[in-house]
């Protein structure tokens, strides 16, 4: 007994630490690119425009945001009674509500009918014919669009007007102009836009989904709509949250298409929280960054806030 | 820049202790050419090339788009002379971060930067100590020959920002087959705001085009403009364009006026550049659907470019107000002159031999609008000149628009020199839009808006 305690013996202070050392330098080297990555290009960024948001640091009279002097949370406050951020926020959150639905629920709907057609060419054709505004760059479809809703050379008025006579040339629709049509107009768009592009994510979770299950539920006399919502829809709902939580966010943090529509115009819908942080930062008198960051700060928690709701909401309830 | 203006130079240079014979002399003696001279005295690095890095201007794109000439032909000639670098500028609807933030560094990649607006951003490049005055390098000459509208323009706090070169001015013009088809003559420019609106009233009611007359919502291309044409003293003391003064009150009744021969989408924004360009007034003066136009001269000669015959185009200075002041607003597109970069003096020999090229200006002012920009050159002896023997290749309204620099203004330098007409137009648009229905109430409430962004300002 004594022997054997004898020979299994802890090891020695030295040894752990070279193991350790060792093991920690044919390891940790290949992490430093990501570690790099995240930290100088992910997380850093995010410290600074934190940091940066209880300062106040104006681009054109200081130096830098370390000259800038630090007013704790002067901003936030100034921010949260600001007219324009309030209702800057409340504009993007009704957009969002009008543009998340047809985003989700079009593509959805569209993917279950391409999946129903059973000649391979057609349904190849479908797929090709959906996925060609994904294929298109951004500038160029705001360029289409902006085209298509023109008053005086787009084809939608021209419809309207000179075709059918529904308006004249004093009552037509001015589609981007209107405060009540914007963000239908531009959501329209997106829904064009994005249609293909998410079809193909539903088409294929559909692929995933064993054909066996139809075929017993069938068996069984259940309705092709309970059969939908039963297996298709809950199938689905994985790529359902995917989409709901990406397009949450790049609806409430849109910016291109509001300037693009909008511009700087303080009263339009379109000059939402996003707009007035881009203009206080890169436009407007000093150009107050600390503000425009306090801003972006208010906006993006509101965001997380809402996007931990959309996790519990579709949480696996299996 | 030839010899004479070179010794000038130097002697001005040298004022306070050698006379510009003294120069003559030494130069005599020495026997030196006209770039020895200027090595000898230390002025002239820019002939001598004792720069570590070849003169580096930086264009805004839009100059290069308008002016081929300028790559294709003048920076190769000049290059002969001594080295340049040119290039784009790295900045995007006026926004002018990158310039700035080199400034801080006190360092600039570039020596100087051909598109700069004095009311649009020289207010921000000043106060961040971005840019320096050009005083110490142009040369007298070169400064007296300056229209003095342009030069009181270029000027702030005493100093020269900006070396003036393409001009753009807020004048009327009117599509000739339009104007024809209505029944007016269409060699007749309306000379009042009130024959205006009754013209552009005729061209809808005898169904020659749909929209009478067309403008840009953007304050500083109607509103300003048009209160001009009331009077020119409409800014406070500090700089900013009055909203509330009774010149800008009328200004704000002629285009609601205006309203209503306009298409109906006349305030909407542009599509491009944040909403500035490529605006509704275009689309419809572009497509022949809009009889009268109130904008910049290029607007009108890019789009009867693209007309079949655009030689029905006519250009002429804006309607007047009996007894006003008759004026209209105008900005010079300049250049800049880095406060950290190097080649000062050669940067304004550079942008002297640009400015006076008379290729560019026979590319403006040429009688074919197509390609034409329209721009007017800022030079007296230029204008002087063609005014004696007018070139065979200059466009007829050149005269008629020049003479309109005599009476204009250009929107003062300011920080908010821009943005306080996009902050107070939602205020006067109101008004446009029959929201509000008393002008000076608008107005008011325009001002207001200003004033309060104004105030967040740390350095108002």
């Amino acid at each position: 007994m004594a022997s054997r305690a004898a020979t299994v013996r802890p090891p020695s202070s030295f040894h752990t630490i070279w193991r350790s050392t060792t093991r920690f330098a044919r390891t940790w080297p290949y992490l430093i690119p990501a570690l790099v990555f995240f930290v100088g290009w992910q997380l850093w960024p995010i410290i600074r425009a934190l940091w940066i948001s209880f300062t106040n640091f104006s681009f054109l009279l200081d130096d830098s945001p370390e000259s800038a002097k630090w007013i704790g949370f002067e901003n936030y406050v100034n921010a949260l009674q600001d007219p324009l951020v309030r209702d800057g926020l409340l504009n993007a959150a009704i957009f969002t509500a009008i543009f998340l639905p047809g985003m989700v629920f079009l593509p959805m709907v569209t993917a279950v009918l391409v999946d129903r057609v059973r000649n391979q060419k057609l349904a190849t054709t479908y797929r090709l014919i959906l996925l060609i505004p994904a294929m298109i760059p951004g500038p160029l479809i705001f360029i289409l669009w902006v085209w298509m809703y023109s008053n005086g050379i787009g084809p939608i008025n021209y419809v309207l007007v000179d075709v059918l006579g529904v308006y004249d040339l004093a009552n037509q629709p001015t589609w981007l102009g209107s405060t009540n049509t914007t963000f239908v107009s531009l959501a329209l768009m997106e829904w064009w836009w994005g249609l293909g592009f998410h079809t193909m994510f539903y088409l294929a979770g559909l692929s995933t989904i064993p054909k066996e299950l139809y075929e017993s539920a069938r068996v069984d006399g259940a309705s092709e709509w309970r059969i939908f919502w039963k297996i298709t829809f809950a199938r689905l709902r994985p790529i359902l949250l995917v989409l709901v939580v990406l397009r949450f966010g790049t609806a409430y943090a849109l910016i291109d298409e509001y300037i693009l529509t909008g511009g700087f115009d303080r009263s339009k819908p379109t000059y939402t929280w996003t707009v007035y942080m881009w203009d206080t930062a890169f436009q407007v008198g000093d150009q107050n960054r600390g503000y425009a960051a306090a801003i972006g700060w208010i906006g993006t928690v509101g965001m997380l806030a809402v996007v931990l709701w959309l996790f519990y909401a579709f949480r696996n309830r299996d | 820049m030839d010899d004479r203006d070179v010794l000038e130079d130097l002697a001005e240079r040298l004022e306070a202790g050698m006379s510009r014979a003294d120069v003559l002399t030494r130069g005599a003696v020495a026997g030196a050419s006209i770039y020895g001279l200027s090595a000898l005295f230390g002025a002239g690095t820019a002939f001598a090339g004792m720069e570590a890095r070849p003169l580096t201007p930086t264009f805004y794109q839009w100059i290069y788009g308008l002016y081929p000439d300028i790559p294709g032909k003048l920076n190769k000639e000049y290059a002969k002379r001594t080295r340049l670098d040119a290039k784009i500028a790295p900045v995007q609807g006026f926004g002018i971060d990158r310039f700035v933030a080199e400034a801080k560094k006190k360092k600039s990649t570039w020596d100087v930067y051909v598109g700069m607006t004095p009311f649009v951003e020289m207010g921000a490049l000043i106060e961040s100590g971005t840019i320096e005055p050009w005083d110490k390098y142009i040369s007298k000459s070169v400064l007296n020959d300056l229209i003095p509208s342009i030069r009181a323009e270029a000027t702030y706090k005493g100093n020269i920002w900006s070396f003036p070169f393409l001009l753009d001015i807020i004048i009327q013009a009117w599509n000739g087959e339009l104007v024809k088809k209505a029944g007016l003559n269409p060699n007749k420019a309306p000379k009042t705001w009130d024959e205006f609106i009754a013209n552009a009233k005729k061209v809808v009611s005898s169904k020659a085009a749909p929209y009478g007359a067309v403008f840009d919502a953007h304050g500083w291309r109607s509103l300003a403009p048009i209160a001009h044409t009331f009077s020119t003293n409409v800014y406070t003391p500090e700089g900013l364009f009055d909203f509330t003064s009774d010149a800008a009150v009328n200004a704000l009744e002629i285009m609601k006026r205006l309203m209503e021969v306009a298409p109906k989408n006349i305030l909407e924004e542009g599509k491009v550049d944040g909403g500035v360009n490529t605006t509704p007034d275009e689309e419809a003066f572009a497509a022949r659907q809009a009889a009268y136009y109130i904008k910049y001269q290029n607007a009108p000669t890019r789009f009867a470019g693209t007309w079949p015959d655009p030689s029905v185009l006519h250009i002429a200075g804006l309607p007047k107000k009996p007894g006003g002041a008759g004026g209209t607003v105008f900005w010079n597109t300049g250049a800049a002159l880095f406060k950290y970069g190097q080649n000062k003096r050669q940067a304004a020999d550079y942008m002297r031999f640009l400015t006076y090229d008379v290729r560019i200006w026979q590319h403006a002012l040429g009688k074919d609008v197509r390609g034409a920009s329209g721009q007017l050159s800022p030079y007296k002896s230029h204008w002087a000149k063609w005014e004696k023997s007018p070139p065979p290749w200059m466009a007829d309204w050149a005269f008629t628009v020049r003479k309109e620099l005599a009476t204009s203004k250009a929107i003062r330098t300011h920080k908010f020199g821009l943005t306080q007409f996009v902050l107070g137009k939602p205020a006067w648009e109101a008004y446009l839009k029959g929201d509000e229905k008393n002008a000076r109430k608008a107005l008011a409430k325009a001002k207001a808006l200003v004033q309060a962004e104004v105030k967040k300002s740390r350095k108002p």
